[in-house]
């Protein structure tokens, strides 16, 4: 009961705060929906950068054109001996025919049909060898390059590469960009709770006159600040939830490639949201009411 | 001390207080400021249960700063303070709020919140203090009604007499049922009627068993009730007598 009594008291306390000091309020609770719009957009960015990270190494592989013309027996060797080589996980012969089929399928699966215009193609067989390791993809394609019966490799390794490399430089700036916001919303609310602060203090002093505890003085003032906090995160999630249906195939437009994020992965977005709105907002308070808000000797 | 005056003698500490024990007790404070000077320079002062003592003196005599020792707002640089056998340098900052509530205080200038209405100043003192409502909605007529303002509970101090509002903030040093009292300069911002008023509300209090400790320049009020007066003078206690008039010196 008491617990609750205190609870209550706190939340009335900081939502009257919140009202009476509402221009700095608003303030900082605008710059708090900024920080967290540009966290959002950062999270969605790099989660659709890993999807098509993840994508890629999940086709990291290699591909080797064989020669036209080799002998099945030469195939199953060669098939055979690379399946040995270390990383390899598994190697799939692709014939000329079943190179047109999967072609055909491709198409298919795009409502198209495969317009030869009355000429016989042939494509050329080849083997597919899975990795287990996308590093191996190196050592692998440097022993297949040394065997007559392979014509040209193919690998995805240095698309793999430089999405990383774009991955890291997008995570490096928005964090660093994210820092400096962040900086600059504890500042926002250390000011508004200080202000709230001043504006209380003969209530701060007639408390601390009549036996209010600290927790009774401090924790309306936090709470006000976690208000600030949970109100920029709560409408950040409304906008992002607005645009999350629109920004997914413009997603895999920008990075040509399945980056579509699902929605498990909005649940963790506005779960972060919300908890980096509220540990800024308590954040912010929490410094501002231990500089100002210094207890009796 | 010279003769003639009744001077109360501190015991030495960590004597047995059984029994007999003051509610108050100053054993040879010392309070000197960060500047150097010295506020309250080896007083002794010892102040029992159901006492009413005049803190006199002129404007930086010390008797702020002894205020300010007796509700923890300061500690004494050497000495001791204690209440009720405690010793207040030992009480814990996360304790000092359970020590405030023995001790009321009131202040020349009211301290009222000026957007709250009588009732709501007195409750607040209440609320602050994580007091179950209906506690509050039982304390706080009793109270109001105590001081005689039952029918000023809806008003705001704005709307009030001087008179008034020093019964409201008296009302709201009362709420936890402290030991003791302490006005400081409770005359101080009123006519000589209304100020004699005030000083009955305080016998009346004093009279229901909580010690008063009054500070004031009120020559008048201290000459004509003839309580026991502690006189401040630049730091030193220079008189302590039981039925004392007011004196200069």
């Amino acid at each position: 009961m008491g617990f609750l009594r205190f609870l209550g008291f706190t939340v009335v306390r900081a939502g009257q705060g919140f009202w009476r000091n509402k221009m700095m309020s608003l303030a900082a609770t605008a710059t708090v929906i900024l920080m967290l719009v540009l966290l959002s957009g950062l999270v969605i960015v790099l989660g659709g950068l890993n999807s098509g990270l993840a994508y890629i190494e999940s086709k990291v592989g290699v591909t080797a054109r064989l020669v036209d013309g080799l002998a099945p027996e030469a195939v199953d060797q060669l098939v055979a001996e690379v399946r040995a080589l270390p990383g390899v996980a598994s190697v799939e012969y692709v014939s000329p025919e079943e190179a047109m089929r999967r072609l055909e399928q491709a198409y298919a699966d795009r409502g198209q049909t495969l317009e030869t215009g009355g000429s016989d193609i042939s494509l050329y067989a080849s083997i597919e060898v899975a990795l287990t390791d996308p590093a191996a993809a190196t050592s692998v394609s440097a022993a297949l390059g040394e065997r007559p019966e392979i014509e040209r490799i193919t690998t995805i390794q240095e698309q793999y590469d430089k999405l990383l490399g774009v991955t890291n430089v997008v995570r490096l700036a928005g964090l660093s960009a994210m820092i400096l916001v962040g900086l600059t919303v504890v500042f926002m609310i250390v000011n508004t709770i200080r202000i709230a602060v001043f504006s209380r203090s003969r209530e701060i002093e007639i408390m601390r006159l009549v036996g209010a505890s600290d927790a009774f003085i401090r924790w309306p003032f936090i709470m006000e600040g976690m208000l600030c906090g949970l109100l920029g995160a709560v409408f950040t999630v409304l906008l992002v939830a607005l645009v999350w249906g629109p920004i997914q195939p413009l997603l895999i437009e920008i990075f040509q490639m399945p980056t579509a994020v699902g929605t498990q992965f909005f649940t963790f977005v506005a779960v972060l949201i919300l908890s980096v709105g509220l540990v800024v907002g308590m954040l912010g308070s929490w410094i501002s009411v231990r500089a100002h808000l210094a207890a009796g000797v | 001390m010279t003769d003639g005056r009744s001077v109360t003698r501190a015991r030495p500490a960590g004597a047995s207080l059984i029994g007999d024990e003051p509610l108050i007790r100053l054993v040879d404070v010392t309070v000197t400021y960060p500047n150097g000077k010295e506020a309250l320079i080896n007083v002794d002062l010892e102040i029992r249960r159901g006492d009413f003592i005049f803190l006199v003196g002129p404007s930086g005599a010390g008797k702020s700063t002894l205020i300010r020792l007796l509700i923890r707002e300061q500690v004494a640089t050497t000495g001791r303070v204690y209440l009720a056998g405690r010793d207040l340098a030992r009480v814990s900052r996360s304790q000092v709020h359970r020590l405030r509530r023995r001790i009321g205080v009131v202040f020349q200038d009211f301290r009222l919140l000026p957007n709250k209405t009588v009732r709501e100043n007195v409750a607040f003192a209440l609320e602050v203090t994580g007091a179950p409502l209906d506690e509050i909605r039982r304390r706080v007529p009793r109270l109001l009604a105590l001081v005689g303002l039952e029918d000023q509970a809806q008003q705001l101090p704005a709307q009030l007499s001087g008179g008034e509002q020093q019964r409201a903030a008296i009302a709201r040093a009362l709420v936890h049922d402290p030991a003791i009292l302490i006005a400081d300069e409770p005359t101080g911002n009123l006519d000589p009627v209304t100020g004699w008023e005030i000083v009955q509300l305080l016998l009346e209090i004093n009279a229901l068993g909580t010690t008063l400790v009054v500070a004031t320049h009120n020559q008048e009020i201290v000459t004509a009730l003839r309580r026991r007066v502690v006189a401040l003078e630049q730091g030193r206690m220079v008189r302590d007598e039981v039925g004392a008039a007011y004196r200069r010196g």
